[in-house]
């Protein structure tokens, strides 16, 4: 039924094979071209709410996951919040003003730019902190190390919900 | 069941016409892909949509080529449904030009979207009491369904199935349709969208289109076999289409007399029939809709069969009416009742708002709006023009030697 | 049918049988079903306890006394603006609104009165219904919110509101605050200030607030549920109705002297 489709011929098929194959892996045989991420230390507290290795790997499933239960049943202060990530890791300048964590060369920036994944929350989020902690959206006090230590073991396992009310009920 | 001994092929010789027709296809379309990438990269504050008038020109696109696909189904329902031998020939055309057509208009539909990078979420997450979402599953089961369709008909050993598959595809095109018109007929804060009626009346402007465009297309395709469409042919769809009209225009005026006899509906009646948007209502869905065509198709169906060439310009002429009045229609009934004030307050005048509340609403579309709209259009024909080319679609017995 | 009696000598065995099956098929069906509904609900309940989820036991509203409410004062508006880094200026119609101030005239006595609308928080939310992502959809304790996670922007919402209440983002937005995320291509409205009202339930939103720094105080916030709360008793002594009563859409905010 599709004989017409026969007449193109083979030579044809082969090439534009080829032609798509170049293209899609063009970005191995240019990988040398793409410049190491710089990875700023975070401007304010001293440890992170997770491990480094986890939160390189899973932090946007911590945040997805955080993100469903706060927008749709109100839960708020969990520790994984967007606002925290950018309170902290947001740098400033000479002036002192804060800089756009998806800035050019910033945290979230220079590492997605290098794993070439796009950044959706700032065209939303706030990229700079302002006066979060003021109304409330985070907790009053940064977290103890103790704290942190106890969320960083809950983290081992993988089933962040078990994980989730765990926190909550020892809090 | 009798044996089909129609040979079918695909189009034969590439007419300069024909590659003139793709050029101008294809650059129509990346236009329209230039705009809708510049109504979402800089919003759609380019658009002439506000927060009053939310669903702008592609709209009225969108739902003009969805509705016109499943009435461009026409051919083939008749064929393999209603056993109507005459519209044989034209099966395939009719089932390649409904997906192709709606293909189109859902290119429209998702590229006016605030966020068109999200439809993997539209596509995957749903909400069951959104009539939007059953239209999602509707439309995909439409495009699955007419392929399965168009399939039996290429295909001689599933050739047996061509009815009963046509007969689930002529229920699920009514349902599509119906699905369409309940959009526009469920809205309780927007009065002139808040009818029953808007279902039939969809179905019935969906016949329409779809017979009109069918024709159109089968006339181009039998020019490009170098003949004409046989006269019984065209006194064939002059009758469909003539009686389709008459549908429409019912179902038209029971919907406009019902409100005017609404106390509730009647300020919005009278804005329909006598306010700003009167002239596109009376000349362009009454009279290029459905009087002009009328009377043209009823000119013809008076002729003698042998002048068959003056029948072919009379249906020419009804058809290409009788769409743009179509198109008018679905203009009027989208953007029309959005500019109207919703009524907040009965019995109280609103002496001033910041958002428009004491008057009509203004709706100019923008040029982006007409590029998306028209790319639409012309990715549809450009897909059917070359799915014209690849399958054999065409049939020997579609056009008749120019005398 | 005959009449059911199981001690009638002429019950048929099998037809006693088949009936006893029937019973018991219906009571596991029940059985299974509720204990699902239980188990969820509990579920619900005990999320709720540990981690502060909201619950239907609040329902949040707002009373509006357009006695107090003066015709040329914006407060509200500009204290929600404020608080959800919404642009002022710009054009009336492409601009985010999620109060806006309307002057009203009684036809029959020529009557003036002035009110704020916004999203009246039904609770048979129509924009609920048709979105079909489920982005725009009701928190357990009755506040309308757009998750623009998931918003598509179609603006299916727009059409069905009754009420006007929803903005679609049309260009692009910097500068948002932390509280209130905004972004262009979606569809929002008034979240009731979703995020003071989670923090403290004695925070009022910010048009609440900023009408009574204005000495109106003609918006009052509160729990519907609750018989005793400040809101329902103001709401018995000087009553209030809904706007478009007749969608029978049961609306969070009220007003009173419409």
């Amino acid at each position: 039924m599709l004989r017409s489709l026969a007449t193109v011929t083979h030579r044809t098929i082969v090439s534009v094979l080829c032609a798509v194959m170049l293209i899609t892996t063009a970005g191995f045989w240019f990988a040398g071209a793409v410049a190491q991420p710089v990875i700023v230390p975070a401007f304010k507290g001293e440890q992170c709410v997770a491990d480094t290795n986890l939160m390189r790997s899973d932090h946007m499933k911590l945040l997805d996951h955080q993100r469903d239960d706060t927008v749709i049943d109100g839960v708020r202060g969990a520790p994984y919040s967007l606002i925290g990530c950018v309170d902290c890791h947001a740098q400033r300048s000479d002036s002192g003003a804060a800089i756009r964590v998806d800035a050019e060369g910033q945290f979230c920036q220079s590492c997605h730019a290098y794993a070439a994944v796009k950044i959706d929350c700032f065209s939303c989020h706030a990229a700079v902190p302002e006066q979060a902690r003021q109304i409330g959206l985070l907790p009053d006090n940064p977290m103890p190390h103790a704290e942190i230590n106890r969320v960083m073991s809950l983290l081992k396992s993988t089933d962040y919900h078990a994980k989730e009310q765990q926190f909550f009920t020892t809090n | 069941m009798s044996i089909d001994n129609t040979s079918y092929q695909p189009l034969g010789q590439t007419t300069s016409g024909y590659l003139w027709l793709l050029l101008v296809l294809l650059l129509m379309s990346i236009a329209g892909g230039y705009c809708a990438y510049n109504m979402e990269h800089q919003g759609h504050h380019i658009t002439g949509m506000t927060n009053q008038v939310v669903w702008g020109l592609p709209h009225v696109f969108a739902v003009s080529l969805i509705l016109t696909a499943s009435g461009a189904l026409n051919g083939a329902t008749l064929a393999s449904v209603f056993g109507l031998q005459i519209y044989k020939p034209y099966a395939r055309l009719s089932v390649a030009l409904a997906i192709t057509l709606l293909v189109g208009g859902l290119l429209v539909l998702v590229l006016d979207l605030g966020r068109p990078d999200r439809l993997a979420i539209a596509m995957t997450t749903y909400n069951f009491r959104s009539i939007f979402s059953w239209n999602i599953f509707l439309y995909t089961g439409f495009i699955f369904l007419g392929v399965v369709y168009l399939s039996t008909m290429l295909d001689r050993k599933i050739n047996r199935y061509t009815s009963r598959v046509g007969a689930l595809v002529f229920l699920w095109r009514i349902v599509l349709t119906t699905g369409t018109g309940c959009i526009f007929g469920f809205l309780v804060g927007r009065s002139a969208l808040d009818a029953a009626i808007m279902a039939p009346l969809f179905i019935a402007l969906s016949v329409v289109m779809g017979t009109a465009i069918l024709a159109l297309v089968m006339m181009l395709v039998a020019r490009w076999q170098r003949g004409i469409l046989p006269a019984a042919v065209v006194n064939a769809l002059a009758t469909l289409l003539f009686w389709c009209l008459l549908t429409l225009l019912y179902f038209s005026v029971v919907h406009h007399l019902s409100n005017l006899y609404v106390a509730e509906h009647q300020a919005d009646e009278r804005f329909v029939l006598g306010g700003p948007f009167a002239v596109l209502f009376w000349f362009g869905h009454i009279v290029l809709g459905v009087v002009v065509p009328l009377l043209l198709l009823q000119r013809l169906r008076g002729l003698s069969q042998p002048a068959a060439n003056k029948n072919t310009g009379l249906l020419l002429a009804a058809s290409g009416a009788a769409l743009l009045g179509g198109m008018v229609m679905v203009y009027v009934i989208v953007i029309g009742s959005q500019t109207v004030p919703q009524t907040l307050f009965p019995g109280k005048i609103v002496t001033a708002s910041s958002f428009g509340d004491a008057g009509f609403a203004a709706y100019t579309p923008s040029l982006w709006e007409w590029g998306v709209g028209m790319g639409g259009v012309c990715f549809s024909l450009l897909l059917f023009a070359m799915v014209l080319k690849l399958l054999p679609l065409c049939s020997e017995a579609a056009s008749a030697a120019v005398e | 049918m005959q009449k059911n009696n199981s001690s009638s000598p002429q019950t048929d065995k099998s037809l006693l049988a088949r009936r006893r099956f029937l019973r018991n098929l219906g009571l596991l069906g029940a059985t299974a079903v509720s204990s699902f509904t239980l188990l969820e609900v509990k579920a619900r309940e005990q999320k709720a306890n540990t981690t502060g989820a909201v619950t239907a036991e609040k329902r949040w509203g707002l009373l509006i006394d357009t006695s107090k409410c003066s015709s040329g004062c914006d407060a509200c508006v500009r204290g929600c603006n404020e608080e959800h880094g919404i642009e002022n200026e710009g054009n009336d119609a492409t601009r985010a609104q999620w109060i806006r101030k309307i002057d009203l005239k009684d036809k029959l006595t020529g009557s003036e009165s002035s009110v704020p609308v916004m999203c009246q928080h039904c609770d048979s939310a129509p924009c609920v219904d048709v979105c079909p992502t489920g982005a725009s959809f009701k928190r357990a304790d009755g506040i309308v919110l757009v998750n623009k996670h998931t918003c598509i922007g179609c603006r299916y919402c727009m059409m069905a509101c009754p009420y006007k209440a929803r903005s679609f983002i049309h260009e692009t937005l910097t500068n948002q605050k932390p509280a209130a995320p905004r972004g262009k291509g979606t569809v929002e409205s008034c979240t009731l200030c979703v995020h003071r009202v989670d923090r403290s339930e004695d925070l009022q939103p910010a048009c609440a607030v900023a009408c009574t720094d204005e000495a109106h105080s003609a918006i009052l916030f509160g729990d519907l549920n609750d018989p005793q709360s400040k809101l329902a008793t103001k709401m018995k002594e000087i009553g209030a109705s809904q706007v478009r009563a007749d969608l029978q859409l049961n609306t969070g905010v009220r007003y009173h002297g419409l």
